[in-house]
């Protein structure tokens, strides 16, 4: 139950429920707009972790960047908002706080978040049971390469092989491992490119 | 060295770990890209780790206990000002959502202890560097008093810095200064211009260096 602040002597815009002294005063609550900020964490922070990690293929890097929205987000979040007004404004954060984590760590801008193009990720279904689409997208990808080029690429990327693991496999040399990876690699971009046109 | 490093940081995608810094050539943005694509394609990953997800919550818990201005419950003498503040905090929240120039009305919960301004007007922009980074966020909301609001995240610039707003006449004003510390800032001021009049926002240092600039949506 929200608490029932009393006015104080030069407010000055009560809306009193009655004339008495001590005034209760109610707060409408949408059923589309969050609580606390405990119900937008609850509700968004597997959404947001797995776009993150959508753009930054790691665990730690995912988690780190999650954090970092929450505590930029969070502070400041006023709950007279709908839920879809304080996904868009999680999703905003998150497009600044991944565009500094690229500029920092390779000067380019790896990835990205469109706050439009990637709204669906937070009004999605939340909780541990829902699917990520990046293996949808993985395999589009992979299923377009030479079978060589797909093979590399997916010891190496979904099976977490070592490189040498990944040569000893395919019996190949590990500098011929590497060359092929690369070349496999440059095709997959184009694939990945084309997918988005 | 470019190649090894750029080894290494495939290898360390491949295997979950965090990559460490360098310097990316241009040409192999779109192999990195897509790198990051394969490796989120693994099954299984995608899913934040309860332990994760309990620490973090306990980390924003003493966060928000630390607050001092609880929404519906302003100090007296600082009443409206803690008003306006939450005020602008949801202008800003909106101003994410508002990519175009109109239609912010009306907010859905209102503690009715605390009249809020009727927002009639909000833009946006979003600040960017020269060469076209994000650096930030910029909300003018138009209403009685009339409030511009704006963020700055991960600007290479520490310091004082002010904000101009350009109008449409081509004329521009100064609307006041902040300091960016990390790279970092927030700033809001009310304002006597006539929203639908702006044209944009330039953040620039005492040494008159334009920092990042905005137009608005």
């Amino acid at each position: 139950m929200f608490p029932a602040p009393r006015p104080s002597p030069d407010s000055a815009s009560p809306h009193p429920l009655s004339g008495e002294d001590h005034v209760a005063y109610l707060r409408v609550v949408s059923a589309d707009a969050y609580t606390d900020w405990e119900s937008v964490y609850r509700d968004n922070i597997d959404r947001l972790y797995r776009l993150m990690y959508a753009r930054v293929g790691n665990r730690p890097d995912a988690e780190d960047l999650t954090s970092e929205v929450f505590r930029t987000a969070l502070g400041p979040l006023n709950m007279a908002l709908s839920k879809g007004e304080v996904r868009a404004y999680l999703l905003v954060t998150a497009r600044t706080v991944l565009a500094s984590h690229w500029r920092r760590r390779l000067g380019l801008p790896i990835t990205s978040i469109d706050p439009d193009a990637d709204a669906s990720y937070l009004v999605e279904p939340s909780g541990q049971e829902q699917p990520s689409r990046a293996p949808q997208r993985a395999g589009r990808i992979l299923a377009a390469l030479p079978d060589r080029y797909r093979r590399i690429l997916e010891l190496r990327f979904l099976e977490a092989c070592s490189i040498k693991e990944a040569a000893l496999t395919m019996d190949v040399s590990v500098s011929n491992a590497k060359v092929l990876q690369h070349r496999a690699l440059r095709m997959a971009a184009e694939v990945e490119v084309e997918m988005e046109s | 060295m470019t190649n090894r490093r750029l080894s290494a940081f495939l290898d360390a995608v491949a295997a979950g770990r965090r990559p460490r810094h360098f310097e990316a050539d241009p040409e192999d943005e779109a192999i990195l890209r897509t790198a990051m694509t394969l490796r989120a394609g693994r099954p299984g990953d995608a899913n934040p780790d309860e332990q994760f997800v309990s620490d973090l919550y306990e980390k924003l818990a003493d966060q928000a206990s630390s607050q001092v201005v609880p929404i519906g419950r302003p100090g007296k003498a600082r009443r409206g000002r803690a008003t306006l503040a939450a005020v602008a905090a949801g202008v800003v929240l909106v101003g994410g959502t508002v990519v175009g120039t109109e239609a912010f009305t009306q907010v859905t919960v209102t503690p009715a202890a605390v009249q809020a301004p009727q927002a009639k007007t909000v833009r946006t922009g979003t600040f960017e560097t020269s060469d076209g980074r994000v650096m930030g966020q910029i909300v003018a909301y138009q209403g009685n008093p009339s409030w511009v609001f704006m963020n700055v995240n991960g600007s290479d610039y520490n310091g004082p810095i002010v904000c101009k707003l350009q109008v449409a006449n081509g004329s521009t004003v100064a609307v006041g200064a902040f300091e960016l510390h990390g790279g970092t800032g927030e700033f809001s001021r009310n304002i006597q211009v006539d929203i639908a009049r702006l044209r944009g926002a330039k953040l620039v240092t005492s040494s008159g260096t334009v920092v990042a600039s905005s137009t608005f949506a």
